[in-house]
């Protein structure tokens, strides 16, 4: 099945390609290269406007068809304080309609990457106008399904297998039986007492195994020992949570945004470094982005319930607003003082050092034991980058002195003394 | 040569008392009680089987249950919207007023948790009291009111708004007096909405009405000069200051300013210049200022006085009329020396009296305008305005209401009904018709008020100050309001229908219009300039000099009368004080102040009496025996305290204690001394004459001091006269011929290359105020524990205050042997030192040798570390401390319901510093030199990527003291201000014999005796 919407989603998909470099050819020469006004519209005019919604600016894609004198629509896309100030009628209308919010002036763009970009806007509107009146089918026609086997088809695999493997045996038991009833009829059966006589043997072999004093013995020693560092390891990770997976109230998948966006780690948690807390991002942070983007998805949607946010009006009501309640995943005791600006400012250090490899996490769990032996592990085999930090210039000569120009390691320069965390 | 000065902690040591004795012979203050578990059927008791699988079972499988928990589900909540100010885990500080003085609010994610003194503060300089440390506290108190009241029931703003204005205009109609009672307020925009109000309602008089008040000084400016102004005292230009009774140290006009000014004097930098002020203090009771006095005499409230007149005379060379002699050799000899030494240091002179009575005040003054100190140490022309109360006008007041002359009564930060002297305000209320009172929780008399409208706490306030002349702070709010109040200038706006539409408004159209200008600031800018900066300062007039021309022989006279009137039937005199921590009882419901040890007598939770060593005797009476005290036709019953100094034939009570309506903290500790006030020529008195009874109970005061012995070692305190220090800087200190060098036998040397933290500390400096104490606890998370666990030695103070006695040794060479102390009798001229005391962070620490599992071990910095984590609560490390500075967690003072009058709170913990752990049951804890600060500092310098700064990182201790007495810094740096303080030729080590090697140095404390043998 899987393989079967993998070929239509491929096939779909080469049609469409084809669909559209066909399009694209005939109405290149007409009026302009509608991929290149792809590319610039998606650099320069995104973040104010999309084609079939209003957002900051006017939904463009209504707007360019009904407007077809492309002349003013170049100035005014060029430099549209300009034709404000000059008065024109037009401009001063749209100008008032959007509350006079003026729009970002473009000297750089020349006639013809306007001309691209109202090609690329109102032959993108054009289709999905023209998709809308076929009947609501996706752009690429696909269903919108199948990305894998989910967990209760495993499941329940799984099962069928157990329930066929029980019929076999079930079935094999019955075929012996009858089996038997056929050979006993015809007088064929072996007696029953033979068959004891190998089973008093095997418990007599046990006997004299636990005769064997060295062997108990060994047995025995072994046992403890198995026991006994079972008990060492479980007391040593008592409240170590290792892996540690909770469920969050968003389902934020890092392995999206800082793996596949490549999103640096401070642009949400930018506490990391001014501060002893990374933080976790206000709301208001992922706003920044998502009052654009992925605003249909439900998840996203919880962050507009929580701000008390309507996509519609682009309105806050503080009345709605209700906080996001977070599950810490690492947890330090209260008696341990953590600093991240120490670590990630000053040190330099990769947040994937202590967090593991969270742009691959697609729910973020414990990577680190955070234990104290991890802790000093850490600081006793570090070396302290002194470089271009004038804060070490004196205390670097005389290390340098102690040590001969010897590696100096966290733990040296007092990185691992009770005070520096437990205070 | 080493000192071989006697210095004892209270009379118990320097008597040895059968009692310490034996509570000191053993090594724990309190027996365990493990002999009683082993012997008394501990052990012989049955342990039936059954009982025994029982508990191995449960305990199993508790533990079981506990091995199999998940992990504890932490909630961790952001900001929806994150203020752009913010960082989380970032303090922010604020600029603010508390009391007139400039102050900075360290606030974290929005809550304000200390409170530090503003560097460029006019007043104290970045000091800050002990008061306006423990004022954050205040804001987390549970017990403020959280919404309006009326008639006793919760209402709403509106329906009280709706009340007043309704009762307001129907007064105006009638005609009848409406009064505003407030403590004196100095703030401007306070002053403008007041007036605006009175615009509104003509019948409104605004009365400034001190629960300890000065109008006899202001009186007395009126009579002398004809300037109704309380003068701005210039301690600083005094090189001479005779103080009778007034004690300007601790609470006296404006402390810690005075503080400040008084010790630039006496500091090591003035040292060195070979330049020390004399100080020489007459008073009852011992004060914080008599006991930093160089010459003390102690005197009764009715000698003050005569003795003011005999040094009038003596200056003046005049007689005058009915003056005698007093009756007391030493006074009389050392007014005698006084008077020399004034005149010979005219213009540089200073006499102050803390008295109230106005003749009195008119008499200093005369004596300061013959020695030329208006002008120089008294300032007429730039007056201070943190105190106008008139007395007089209180008392027309009550007299309207007794009358029924008065329908409308607002109470502004005052409580009259617990400090007015007589019950005449319950009285006279009764026949108020609205009474409204703005206190942010109930009081006495808000008890009485059928509105009242709580105002806010001052750190969720807008506002101004103008405690002195010129010198204008800005208020701002750090918070927004906890609770649904109001503050008490919006609701006066609100009631007289101000055109202004908020408080804020109106606050800067006041700056904008009258007030930025002087500052040459303007705008909104120089608006935002101004809460940056917290203060303008506008150019100080010139001080005028004054003469006094008046005829001061009715003058006299009524002086001497008074002092006849005390003494007539042979009766006990009483003086009445405020203490150094509690002031006047505004603050009792604030557990750091309850709990800061009082400065001389180390008495916490209680006020008593205090009385002389030879009246104890006298009356056969012990410490905390419990006396009734009668006078003016009111009685309480006090503990007695055996105080050192005292003058002989009275005792001495503190005021602000015995508050009847307050929170839970302060309710019924100790007892009321306000009535004991009375009325005399319009000025309330403070000292009445009074009949003792013992009452044959005893109740044992809480005290701190007592909890050690010093064992009869002599290297913990140094001192010297300042002749013999101008001869030898060293001297006292132990340095030069004969002194022991204590060669290191067991330990080797540490390096310590980059920092080695130490601290410098000027026990010139130390005035032994306890604000440091107070600062430390709000810095550290230290837990209050309450009376009861003082009194069993429990208190946690990471830092305190040693007060030591010491008797006068006229530069004899004093007592050598102890049994020499018990012929001096002398014990009306005690000497008193102070000694701050925290962990010394020895460089050969012996609590870290003698702990068995390593949690207190030395850190390559110079510090010792403490990881309560580690702690597993031998004490032993307690133990083997010299210096007996470390402190067990006998609770989980934050969480157990035995505190929660205190600090076991879910919203007084919102006041702790997330920087630092609160410690749980069962471990050690102690001064850890506020490693925060230092990690914090080292970490700014890393993240600025700079070398750290010398006096960057400063402790919550140095940081609080105005007498700036306390260093801090990095000895491995030569030239940091604490190697230079520790280079001082006054530098010595507390029980240096032991060779521990404290990295904390002591500076010998100078004594200004040379000229007088008192």
């Amino acid at each position: 099945m899987r393989s079967f919407s993998l070929i239509f989603k491929q096939f779909s998909r080469s049609v469409l390609l084809i669909a559209c470099f066909a399009f694209l050819g005939f109405s290149a020469h007409a009026q302009g290269d509608a991929a290149k006004g792809e590319a610039l519209f998606k650099a320069k005019c995104t973040s104010c406007h999309k084609i079939d919604q209003i957002l900051t600016g006017p939904a463009l894609g209504p707007q360019l068809t009904e407007e077809t004198d492309d002349k003013y629509l170049i100035k005014w896309i060029q430099n549209n304080q300009a034709l404000i100030a000059a008065k024109n009628a037009k401009a001063v209308a749209i100008f008032n309609k959007f509350e006079q919010k003026s729009m970002t002036v473009f000297p750089e763009l020349t006639d013809a990457d306007v001309t691209n970009i109202l090609t690329y806007v109102r032959a993108d509107w054009k289709t999905e106008q023209d998709q809308k009146a076929k009947g609501g089918a996706t752009p690429n026609g696909q269903p919108a399904a199948a990305t894998g086997p989910s967990n209760t088809v495993i499941l329940a695999l799984f099962g069928v297998i157990v329930l066929a493997f029980i019929i076999i045996l079930v079935l094999n038991r019955v075929i012996a039986t009858l089996e038997r009833l056929l050979l006993k009829n015809q007088g064929a059966l072996i007696t029953e007492e033979e068959v004891e006589g190998p089973v008093v043997d095997r418990l007599a072999g046990l006997k004299k195994l636990a005769k064997n004093k060295k062997l108990v013995f060994f047995v025995l020693l072994c046992g403890t020992l198995a026991l006994g560092s079972w008990t060492w390891v479980t007391m040593w990770n008592t409240n170590v949570h290792q892996g540690y997976q909770p469920v969050q109230p968003i389902k934020f998948p890092h392995d999206l945004h800082a793996g596949a966006m490549k999103i640096d780690c401070q642009y949400c948690h930018s506490g990391a470094y001014k501060s002893k807390n990374a933080s976790i991002p206000s709301l208001n942070v992922c706003m920044n982005c998502h009052k654009v983007v992925k605003t249909e998805s439900p998840e996203i949607h919880k962050i507009y319930d929580a701000l008390g946010y309507d996509p519609q009006t682009q309105k806050y009501d503080s009345t709605k607003m209700k906080p996001m309640q977070w599950v810490r995943i690492h947890n330090l005791p209260d008696f341990a003082y953590f600093n991240h600006s120490q670590h990630v400012k000053v040190a330099g250090l990769k947040c994937q050092t202590c967090h593991g490899p969270i742009q691959e996490m697609k729910e973020v769990y414990q990577y680190s034991p955070l234990t104290m032996k991890w802790c000093i592990q850490c600081h006793k085999r570090t070396n302290v980058d002194f470089k271009g930090n004038a804060y070490y210039t004196n205390l670097q000569q005389v290390h340098d002195l102690l040590k001969d120009g010897k590696p100096v390691t966290a733990a040296l320069m007092g990185g691992i003394e009770c005070g520096k965390c437990h205070y | 040569m080493d000192s071989n000065k006697k210095y004892w902690k209270g009379l118990e040591e320097l008597n040895k008392t059968p009692e310490f004795v034996e509570k000191n012979k053993h090594e724990f203050a309190e027996p365990i009680p493990i002999e009683d578990v082993l012997t008394g059927g501990g052990l012989e008791g049955r342990t039936p089987r059954r009982d025994f699988l029982k508990a191995l079972g449960f305990g199993v499988g508790a533990v079981t249950l506990a091995a199999c928990q998940k992990v504890p589900v932490h909630k961790s909540i952001p900001y929806l919207i994150k203020p752009e100010e913010i960082t989380p885990g970032v303090a922010n500080y604020y600029v603010s007023t508390y009391d007139g003085q400039a102050i900075l609010v360290k606030t974290r994610e929005g809550r304000p948790i200390k409170i530090e003194g503003h560097p460029s503060d006019l007043l104290a300089k970045g000091g800050a009291s002990a008061q306006a440390q423990a004022s954050v506290l205040d804001l987390y108190d549970v017990t403020r009111l959280k919404n309006p009241v009326k008639n006793g029931g919760d209402a709403g703003w509106a329906e009280v708004d709706d009340f007043v204005v309704r009762e307001l205009l129907a007064i105006k109609a009638a005609g009848k007096k409406i009064r505003i009672i407030s403590s004196t307020i100095s703030s401007p925009s306070t002053l403008g909405v007041i007036a605006d109000f009175i615009k509104q309602f003509p019948a409104t008089k605004h009365i400034n009405y001190d629960a300890v008040s000065y109008t006899g000084i202001i009186q007395a400016n009126q009579n002398s000069f004809g300037k109704a102004v309380l003068p701005h005292y210039n301690f600083d230009k005094a090189d001479i200051i005779v103080s009778f009774a007034a004690d300007f140290l601790g609470t006296w006009i404006s402390p810690e300013e005075f503080t400040r000014q008084y010790v630039s004097n006496r500091n090591s930098k003035s040292l060195e210049s070979k330049k020390m002020s004399r100080h020489i203090q007459f008073e009852t009771g011992m004060s914080l200022t008599g006991s930093n006095a160089d010459v003390r005499i102690p005197i009764k409230p009715s000698e003050e006085g005569p003795a003011l007149i005999a040094l009038y005379n003596a200056i003046s060379g005049n007689s005058l009329a009915g003056s005698k002699g007093l009756n007391n050799k030493v006074a009389d000899n050392a007014i005698a020396i006084a008077a020399k030494e004034l005149l010979a240091a005219k213009g540089k002179a200073l006499v102050v009296a803390g008295s109230n009575d106005v003749a009195t005040q008119v008499l200093v003054n005369a004596i300061n305008s013959l020695l030329g100190s208006f002008g120089t140490t008294i300032d007429l022309d730039n007056p201070s305005l943190q105190y106008a109360g008139n007395d007089a006008e209180f008392v027309e007041f009550v007299n309207d209401m007794k009358r029924g002359d008065v329908d409308a009564v607002f109470f502004l930060n005052a409580n009259p009904v617990y400090d007015y002297y007589n019950k005449d305000v319950v009285d006279g209320l009764k026949k108020v018709r609205l009474k409204v009172s703005f206190a942010s929780s109930t009081d006495e008399t808000a008890a009485l008020c059928n509105i009242v409208a709580p105002n806010h706490h001052y750190l969720e306030s807008w506002g101004d100050d103008n405690a002195i002349s010129g010198y204008y702070t800005v208020m701002q709010p750090t918070i927004n309001p906890v609770y649904d109040t109001r503050q008490a200038e919006q609701s006066l706006m609100k009631w007289s229908d101000n055109p202004a539409k908020d408080y804020y408004t109106y606050v800067r159209n006041n700056w904008d219009k009258n007030l930025l200008a002087k500052g040459g600031l303007s705008g909104q800018s120089g608006w935002e300039t101004l809460l940056q900066t917290g203060s303008i300062k506008e150019t100080v007039k010139t001080a005028g000099t004054y003469t006094f021309g008046r005829d001061l022989n009715a003058v006299a006279q009524t002086i001497l009368d008074h002092s006849t009137a005390l003494t007539a039937d042979n009766k006990t005199e009483i003086q009445l004080y405020q203490s150094v921590a509690l002031r006047d009882g505004k603050r009792a419901n604030n557990p750091w102040l309850q709990e800061l040890p009082d400065p001389v007598s180390k008495v916490t939770w209680d006020n008593f009496a205090a009385m002389s060593p030879s009246d104890m005797k006298k009356k056969g009476l012990q410490d905390g025996d419990v006396v009734k005290i009668e006078a003016n036709g009111y009685s309480i019953t006090l503990p007695v305290l055996v105080q050192p100094g005292q003058a002989q034939g009275t005792i001495s009570i503190a005021v602000g204690y015995g508050r009847t309506v307050v929170g839970p903290v302060g309710i019924n500790v100790g007892k009321n001394a306000f009535p004991f006030y009375s009325l005399r020529n319009g000025t309330f008195q403070t000292s009445a004459s009074a009949t003792l009874t013992a009452t044959g109970e005893n109740s044992p005061l809480a005290q701190t001091q007592t909890h050690h012995s010093i064992e009869g070692r002599n290297s913990i305190i140094k001192e010297a006269t300042f002749t013999e220090y101008k001869k030898n800087p060293a001297v006292g200190t132990g340095k030069g011929e004969g002194h022991k060098e204590y060669p290191n036998l067991f330990w080797q040397k540490y390096e310590r290359p980059t920092y080695d933290w130490v601290m410098a500390i000027d026990l010139n400096a130390c005035t032994g105020c306890g604000a440091c104490v107070v600062a430390c606890s709000a810095e550290n998370n230290v837990p209050v524990v309450g009376k009861d666990e003082v009194r069993r030695r429990r208190e946690m103070h990471w830092i305190r205050i040693d007060r030591y006695y010491s008797f006068n040794d006229n530069g004899q060479g004093g007592t050598t042997k102890e049994t020499d102390i018990a012929k001096l009798e002398d014990l009306d001229h005690v000497k008193v030192v102070y000694q701050p005391m925290l962990c010394q962070h020895c460089e050969h620490a012996p609590c870290e040798t003698v702990c068995p599992v390593l949690a207190t071990v030395h850190s390559s910095e110079g510090l010792n570390h403490m990881a309560y984590n580690r702690c597993v609560g031998t004490r032993y490390c307690a133990n083997n401390c010299p210096y007996k500075v470390r402190r067990f967690n006998w609770f989980n003072y934050w969480n157990d319901s035995r505190f929660d009058n205190y600090l076991n709170n879910e919203h007084t913990q919102l006041v702790l510093n997330p920087d630092v752990t609160t410690r749980f049951r069962g471990v050690m804890e102690k001064c850890s030199m506020c490693i925060q600060r230092i990690q914090a500092g080292k970490l700014k310098a890393k993240i600025e990527k700079r070398p750290l700064k010398d006096g960057e990182i400063k402790m919550a201790c140095q940081q609080t003291c105005s007498a700036n007495a306390i260093v801090f810094g990095n000895a491995s740096d030569p030239e940091s201000e604490v190697s230079k303080a520790l280079k001082s030729e006054r530098t010595y080590y507390v029980l240096e014999e032991l060779g521990v090697q404290p990295g904390v140095g002591y500076q010998t404390k100078i004594r200004n005796i040379s000229e007088l043998e008192a």
